[in-house]
């Protein structure tokens, strides 16, 4: 009875329609295509070439050549690119002093300087990297010019001009691909705050419109099966909602996983559990529709910067470090990247598990508070 | 003709002390009603101070590293030695294989792993090229980056200094030389300390700004939607009679809140943490100017759509975040799809986050946003008509209604009349 009485709620406000369908798939959808591209390539560069010979000419070839870096423009003063940077023409400029070739070919160190932007932290270390690169290659072309002339093997001169050699192993994420760090977090994080605020929304407006004696009254009273005959609905719309978005990250844009197919589905339930938690606890709280909300979408918001992916919890204050507790996302992100993403077994994220199952767990402590809410509280705008 | 100028002078101050009375009444409502303060006051003020304090410490040092180190030479300890000593990495430990590492690092108590093979120091006195293994965990890029350019560093600084070593020059001069032909000077402008907080909180303050304002319109109009007997935004009052009033007087209301948040969160804010700021205070007055009134009419307009006070929360807040990310401060402008990039020109906070960021963080002049600036106005007046156009509905709509409850009454009236015409017919004769 109440299932069915739910159901024709979502049906007729075309709000829910909106919320937990529409929004969450245009959101999906927005992340993935929008960093589609995995790694920004071709940004734009520019040049200030005062030297103007072969070999300067050789080095900007070859900075252009490399996927993240392209040529846009050249300058003929270091404050004219430095002016469109700030017209947001291009991120970074080269810079190459008259005499260049002619130090280098005397043996007199000439220096090349790189000027790129940091106001978009992205772009501005992708440009570092091509440029480090470049000048290393460019170094390295000189020397073994002078070594080959000295009579070494090739073996040897590349052990001379590069003795200790890094090998990296970027495990679980070989490519560096941000669509892949940022798509598994955000996108959580948003659905997360529908489900926060659907939760508190369909508590709420039952007040609001003055339905939730008749809501009681269906479920006799047992405020237990009210709330779980009001929201089975919703956890199965969230769950579709959640699988789809794990199917399509993992089965249709292939992104990489050490975990098991078990790892992403538990999580994909602990996820919607937690949320509806979260979203029930925070109407019992504050037992108002716009309140609830309220802590609902800005709690929602805090999380993705709580969850520390982008900015790592570790590099946070001491106090805040605790308060990440708080935000189940925190939790989400934790257990995603230690049993998803690492691989790594379940009981390493044990915490973070429980914390989650707790989170799921909230609207108990709470449910007095509800039930006294619907039967005596009157909604007032 | 005096009794005209005379007349269009009446009908103007009555247009303002219009006005001025909606505004007076807006702000009352904005005042006494809890939700509306939440979004027009407590969020703008206790947010940006939230969100400094978690980016305060901008970026992320002493990243915990694990070591295997089978090498057990003077070389591979002053390979472990330097990166101990660099700002970014802490050497937590030394495991005894690869295994106990990565079970460190399962246990989130490392991030990365630095694997020296037992032929290291051979290799290097052999003039052979070593390898030392870098093993990271991917889930944070900032870790990441720490631990990796951290080995890259301190492996080349090792290297010039193994080279040189073997072959020997001459003078000093030439040791430099023959390390590094080419020298190159790599120098970060704007935010030069590559710190996190430094270039995605101006972006955050502006859609701050913006979100909070469109929250607060929509619930206020909400508000008085709800309260309103009939459920229509416009109430029938001699004051709200002209679409300008209603427009002027509410807007006015907004700016006014907001050009005291305006200067909290673009002035206050980034001077309080000690941010980026080296925007000239002209600019940034004539960038805010166009760019409170866009989101403020914007905000009307969005404020028509919502029928009950809480579905603007469900229309807005999730937007933020999408957005955040068409402004460009994290993935760079020129790599936005551009069918993203067209959905980006509807919101006042693309071009404000991209102009501000270039005022506060790159400083810029008004010459370098020009472009902004005037798609901001652009937006302005095209909001500004659009609002004046749904208004002039909703006007309609709650006249039309008005007359058509007046013509009901009256209706009832006329019946009434009737009845009781007739009662009194039917009472005489007798």
């Amino acid at each position: 009875m109440l299932m069915k009485r739910e159901m024709q709620i979502l049906w007729k406000n075309p709000i829910y329609v909106f919320c937990m369908v529409i929004f969450p798939i245009a959101v999906v959808l927005f992340f993935t295509t929008m960093l589609d591209e995995g790694q920004p390539s071709s940004l734009p560069v520019g040049i200030v070439d005062a030297d103007n010979t072969t070999t300067s000419r050789g080095l900007i070839r070859r900075l252009d050549a490399f996927q993240s870096s392209h040529i846009a423009a050249n300058y003929s003063t270091v404050a004219e690119a430095r002016n469109a940077i700030q017209r947001n023409e291009i991120y970074a400029f080269i810079y190459i002093p008259k005499g260049m070739t002619e130090k280098l070919i005397a043996g007199r160190q000439p220096k090349i300087s790189y000027y790129y932007s940091q106001a978009c932290a992205m772009s501005g270390s992708l440009l570092m990297k091509d440029l480090k690169t470049v000048a290393t290659l460019g170094s390295a072309g000189v020397g073994m010019a002078t070594m080959q002339a000295k009579g070494l093997t090739s073996q040897q001169m590349q052990s001379l001009l590069q003795p200790i050699h890094i090998d990296l192993h970027q495990i679980a994420n070989p490519w560096s691909n941000y669509n892949v760090y940022l798509s598994t977090v955000l996108v959580p994080g948003v659905l997360m705050l529908f489900i926060f605020l659907i939760s508190a929304y369909s508590i709420g407006t039952e007040l609001k419109f003055g339905r939730s004696k008749e809501w009681i009254r269906l479920a006799n009273g047992n405020m237990f099966v009210a709330i779980l005959g009001k929201f089975l609905p919703h956890t199965l719309i969230w769950l579709a909602i959640v699988f789809g978005y794990e199917y399509y990250i993992y089965g249709v844009m292939h992104f990489p996983y050490e975990g098991s197919a078990w790892d992403i589905i538990l999580l994909s339930l602990l996820h919607v559990f937690a949320s509806q938690g979260f979203g029930i606890f925070a109407f019992g709280l504050l037992p108002s529709l716009r309140m609830s909300m309220s802590v609902c979408s800005l709690w929602a918001v805090l999380s993705i910067s709580m969850a520390g992916s982008a900015f790592p919890v570790m590099g946070m204050d001491a106090p805040l470090q605790s308060l990440s507790w708080l935000f189940p996302l925190r939790h989400y992100f934790m257990v995603y990247q230690i049993t998803v993403f690492n691989g790594f077994p379940l009981l390493e994220a044990w915490f973070h598990f429980a914390a989650l199952v707790a989170f799921a767990l909230l609207p108990y402590m709470v449910i007095g508070k509800i039930k006294n809410a619907m039967q005596n509280y009157v909604y007032i705008p | 003709m005096q009794c005209r100028i005379m007349s269009i002078f009446r009908n103007i101050t009555e247009a303002i002390s219009d006005a001025c009375f909606i505004w007076a009444q807006e702000m009352h409502y904005v005042i006494r009603d809890e939700g509306v303060l939440i979004f027009f006051f407590i969020v703008p003020l206790a947010y940006p101070l939230l969100y400094s304090w978690i980016y305060n410490n901008e970026t992320v040092h002493e990243v915990p590293v694990v070591v295997v180190d089978n090498s057990h030479t003077s070389l591979s300890r002053q390979f472990i030695r330097h990166c101990d000593a660099s700002p970014d990495v802490k050497i937590l430990c030394y495991a005894a294989d690869l295994d106990e590492a990565k079970s460190l690092v399962s246990r989130q108590i490392a991030k990365g792993i630095y694997y020296i093979p037992s032929e290291f120091d051979i290799k290097v006195n052999r003039m052979e090229q070593a390898t030392i293994s870098v093993y990271v965990d991917m889930s944070l890029m900032l870790t990441y980056k720490a631990i990796y350019q951290t080995a890259m560093a301190v492996s080349q600084q090792m290297g010039a200094i193994i080279q040189t070593n073997v072959t020997r020059p001459a003078t000093k001069r030439e040791e430099q030389i023959s390390a590094q032909p080419l020298a190159v000077e790599d120098v970060p402008i704007f935010n030069p300390a590559g710190g996190y907080g430094s270039f995605v909180l101006p972006a955050v303050l502006m859609l701050i700004f913006q979100q909070t304002l469109v929250l607060g319109i929509g619930m206020s109009a909400g508000t008085a939607r709800e309260r309103n007997r009939y459920h229509e935004l416009i109430p029938i009052d001699r004051h709200y009679q002209g679409v300008l009033r209603i427009v002027g007087g509410k807007a006015l209301c907004y700016f006014m809140i907001y050009a005291i948040m305006g200067a909290y969160l673009t002035l206050a804010i980034p001077r309080l943490f000690n941010f980026v700021h080296i925007a000239q205070w002209s600019d940034l007055l004539a960038l805010m100017l166009p760019y409170s009134l866009s989101c403020i009419f914007f905000g009307m307009i969005v404020s028509c759509i919502v029928r009950y006070r809480e579905n603007v929360m469900l229309l807005m807040v999730f937007v933020s975040i999408p957005l955040l990310f068409l402004t460009g401060v994290n993935w760079p402008q020129s790599n936005i799809p551009s069918f993203w990039q067209s959905i980006s020109w509807l919101f006042p906070s693309t071009f404000g986050v991209r102009a501000f960021v270039r005022l506060n963080t790159m400083g810029g002049t008004l010459s370098d946003i020009m472009l902004e600036y005037r798609i901001l106005w652009g937006q302005a007046i095209f909001y500004f008509i659009i609002t004046s156009i749904v208004y002039r509905h909703q006007i309609y709509i709650s006249r039309a209604n008005a007359l058509e409850r007046i013509e009901h009454m009256g209706r009832k009236l006329e019946i009434g009349e009737k009845i009781r015409k007739r009662r009194r017919r039917l009472e005489l004769p007798s």
